[in-house]
């Protein structure tokens, strides 16, 4: 099969190089042909060393344990938000299943980060406001006038109150416990009543955000 | 960034941080610096997903973000950074080890929360020492504050770069982003703080017991909100000190191993070396190839109390340790009684070259490590050579080598005769290169990581159902217990696990740890063959 150096392509199974200098020589048993790819865990042939044991290592094992498990509960995790079910549920007012309406579970230094970063809830309250004043007409208009003027006082002054409070209310709102705010849900809806209770069929029911506005409606007045 | 890395830095943050951060990180790992609207249209993600996202990676120092022109900035992820959450419980554990639990404690806090004011990280730290002490005992912030500026004095935490102060007459609308800046000298500065107070314990009881109605505790929680003194100084844990004392520990232990063996006293030669590297710590930076020098005589008077061995016993240790083969100590002048060096490229090679042939051997075999050290000794081998030196039959040594050579840890060098480099007239000689020996291993090693998260992770999945079912259990028990209940109501809840089932989780248990702790090995290994590359480039 092998000759001896010269052969450069002329005939089959001639090499460019000799056998023997590679070390196979004439009439060696070579090894079997391998027709399979090689298996998955091949069998060891020298066993690996122990783990190291002791105090240290079990000390470090546990410390690495409770790490994960750690950091699965701090506000860093961000779980993907929980795909809508077909139909809305009554429960789904009352279970608060992820933060509200992509805020942050935590506070950053909003100083050192990009400004484009920053997400704002203010968004509910604006379209809030402009959902409004288009159903104004309907009233007479010296209670259009004086709503309106109502409201841009108003809102000027939450203005601002919310760029101070806003972050602080978001903190506590997490903090609080589900009874907390269904308890305050009713509390205020029946303290309504007043004169926006036009407001009532126009609330979006998209979760428990809206708590964040109500609240401060009832500081306001 | 290699696959096996992207691999292994997607697993990480996957485990630790969720699935979006997960997304977002691997994309910028993959594909570079990118502005925010790039990402949220690359990873098919919301606008809002991807800023959580990135604000939670900034936060841990694992994105940085820059302004390029036109107010467009953008973000870069740091891949090495990300694998350094890998070593987490060892950075937690030398603090332990040199601080005791206070220490531990508030490095584990900066390590979990990225950056963190000094002021908030003692009180953590208070709050939670004060949880594990008896009854009535509590913490003093004094006392935490105390180990904190302990820690900024070694270099172990450091500030985190600031925010310029923009002064009032700054005109034009405020940068997109701020450029955070800090000076070499400030790094460790702790700023006079006069932290007074104890931790807290978090007792359910008391909080019934004010009577308070629960819609007033919004109101309360922000009376408490005071300025807080140090307000926009964050302190982040200093990777690169923890990094420069695994080495010294490293390049202690292998002076122990080498040269403490046999000498009946304890361990003096590398309570020398030891005591060298302590006082080199702050002189020397971490890149350097060795310490400045020292002079015996120093290194006499600082040796710890109570080490008395006489000068000459000293110098006697010294000569020894400069005349080793290793080269971990160098003499470098005969002024003050002899200047000696640690010569900490040297031994980081050592250190790696040591790791490989600890492969070989485990792998191939005793013999295989004979030939392989051989020809890392003789540098360039023949076949013929290889046989006759390392005293192995042919067949044997052509088939170890070439076992060797298909893993990579040996190379061919051809030397032709003649310039048509026909094969039967060139010279093969066998060499070890060090560095992409290192290289090739590291890269296995990121491979073997991930392929040990991977699993356990499938072990967890395959068991899940079971794990919470016990999880359960387990729940019930406890509220059982707290509110009385008797010994064998217990015994029916425990035997809702049957044996079976316990038998299985009790497996599970044993995987796992398994492979965590394997885990903490490679992990290990990969320090050492980084740290080695690392050097080696530098100096290049």
């Amino acid at each position: 099969m092998a000759s001896r150096g010269g052969g450069r392509g002329r005939g089959r199974g001639q090499l460019t190089f000799s056998m023997e200098a590679v070390g196979i020589g004439k009439g060696d048993a070579l090894p079997p042909p391998t027709l399979q790819p090689s298996p998955l865990f091949p069998p060891l042939e020298f066993h690996p060393v122990p783990l190291p044991s002791g105090e240290e290592g079990e000390y470090v094992l546990a410390l690495k344990q409770e790490l994960r498990g750690a950091m699965r509960q701090l506000p860093y995790f961000i779980r993907p938000a929980v795909p809508k079910r077909d139909v809305e549920r009554y429960s789904d007012k009352y279970q608060m299943s992820g933060p509200i309406d992509n805020a942050i579970d935590w506070n950053p230094d909003w100083r050192r980060l990009p400004r484009e970063l920053k997400i704002r809830v203010r968004k509910l309250q604006k379209e809030r406001t402009t959902i409004l004043l288009p159903k104004r007409p309907p009233k007479t208009t010296e209670d259009k006038d004086e709503t309106i003027q109502k409201l841009e006082t108003l809102e000027k002054k939450e203005e601002e109150v919310t760029s101070e409070e806003d972050e602080e209310k978001e903190e506590e709102e997490e903090k609080e416990e589900e009874e907390e705010e269904e308890y305050d849900e009713e509390e205020h809806e029946e303290v309504k009543g007043t004169s926006f209770h036009s407001q009532a069929p126009f609330l979006p029911r998209i979760s428990s955000g809206d708590l964040n506005f109500r609240r401060l409606e009832g500081q306001r007045r | 960034m290699t696959q096996a890395e992207i691999k292994l830095c997607s697993l990480l943050l996957q485990e630790h941080f969720g699935e979006i951060v997960e997304k977002i990180g691997v994309h910028l790992i993959r594909t570079g610096s990118q502005p925010l609207r790039v990402i949220a249209h690359d990873t098919g993600t919301s606008l809002d997903q991807v800023k959580k996202a990135l604000c939670v990676l900034i936060q841990h120092n694992l994105v940085i973000y820059q302004v390029h022109k036109r107010g467009v900035v953008e973000y870069e992820a740091q891949c090495s950074r990300v694998l350094r959450m890998l070593r987490y419980p060892r950075y937690i554990y030398t603090a332990k080890t040199l601080y005791s639990d206070t220490g531990e404690l508030i490095v584990e806090e900066l390590l979990l929360n990225g950056k963190m004011a000094m002021s908030a990280v003692v009180k953590k730290v208070a709050d939670r020492l004060t949880e594990t002490m008896e009854d009535g005992k509590t913490m003093d912030y004094a006392e935490v504050s105390n180990t904190f500026v302990r820690l900024a004095d070694t270099h172990f935490v450091q500030r985190c770069p600031l925010v310029p102060a923009t002064e009032n007459s700054d005109p034009g609308p405020p940068p997109p982003a701020p450029t955070l800046v800090i000076s070499e000298k400030d790094m460790y500065l702790v700023p006079k703080l006069s932290l007074i107070g104890k931790g807290k314990r978090r007792r359910s009881s008391d909080e019934d017991a004010t009577g308070e109605p629960k819609a007033k505790r919004p109101k309360h929680t922000t009376d408490n909100k005071e300025p807080i003194p140090d307000d926009g100084i964050y302190w982040q844990a200093n990777l690169d000190r923890f990094h420069q004392h695994f080495r010294d520990q490293g390049i202690v232990s292998a002076v122990a191993n080498r040269m403490d063996q046999f000498t009946f006293q304890t361990q003096t030669s590398s309570e020398i070396v030891r005591t060298m590297l302590r006082m080199s710590e702050i002189t020397t930076s971490s890149s350097a190839p060795f310490t400045q020098p020292l002079s015996s005589n120093e290194i006499f008077r600082s040796l710890p109390v109570g080490y008395n061995i006489s000068k000459q016993v000293l110098d006697q240790y010294l000569t020894l340790l400069a005349d080793d083969p290793l080269e971990f100590v160098g003499k470098s002048g005969d002024s003050g009684g002899g200047m000696y060096v640690i010569n900490l490229h040297k031994a980081l090679g050592s250190l790696a070259t040591a790791t490989l042939e600890s492969v070989i051997q485990e792998r191939f075999g005793s013999r295989c490590a004979r030939i392989f050290r051989l020809v890392l000794q003789k540098k360039h081998l023949e076949q013929k050579q290889v046989e006759d030196f390392a005293m192995i039959p042919a067949k044997e040594a052509k088939d170890m080598l070439y076992k060797m050579l298909s893993e990579n840890f040996i190379s061919l060098q051809e030397i032709p005769k003649t310039p048509d480099h026909a094969p039967s007239r060139t010279f093969y000689l066998y060499t070890v290169n060090i560095l992409s020996a290192a290289r090739m291993l590291l890269h296995r090693c990121y491979k073997s990581v991930a392929n040990l998260i991977e699993r356990r992770q499938f072990e967890t999945k395959e068991n899940k159902r079971l794990l919470e079912k016990s999880q359960r259990v387990e729940a019930i028990i406890a509220s059982m217990q707290a509110t009385g209940a008797e010994e064998a109501q217990l015994q029916e809840i425990e035997e809702m696990i049957t044996a079976p089932e316990r038998q299985q989780l009790e497996t599970l248990k044993r995987n796992v740890n398994k492979l965590d702790a394997c885990e903490i090995q490679v992990v290990e290994t990969i320090f050492l063959l980084e740290s080695y590359i690392e050097s080696t480039v530098k100096r290049q």
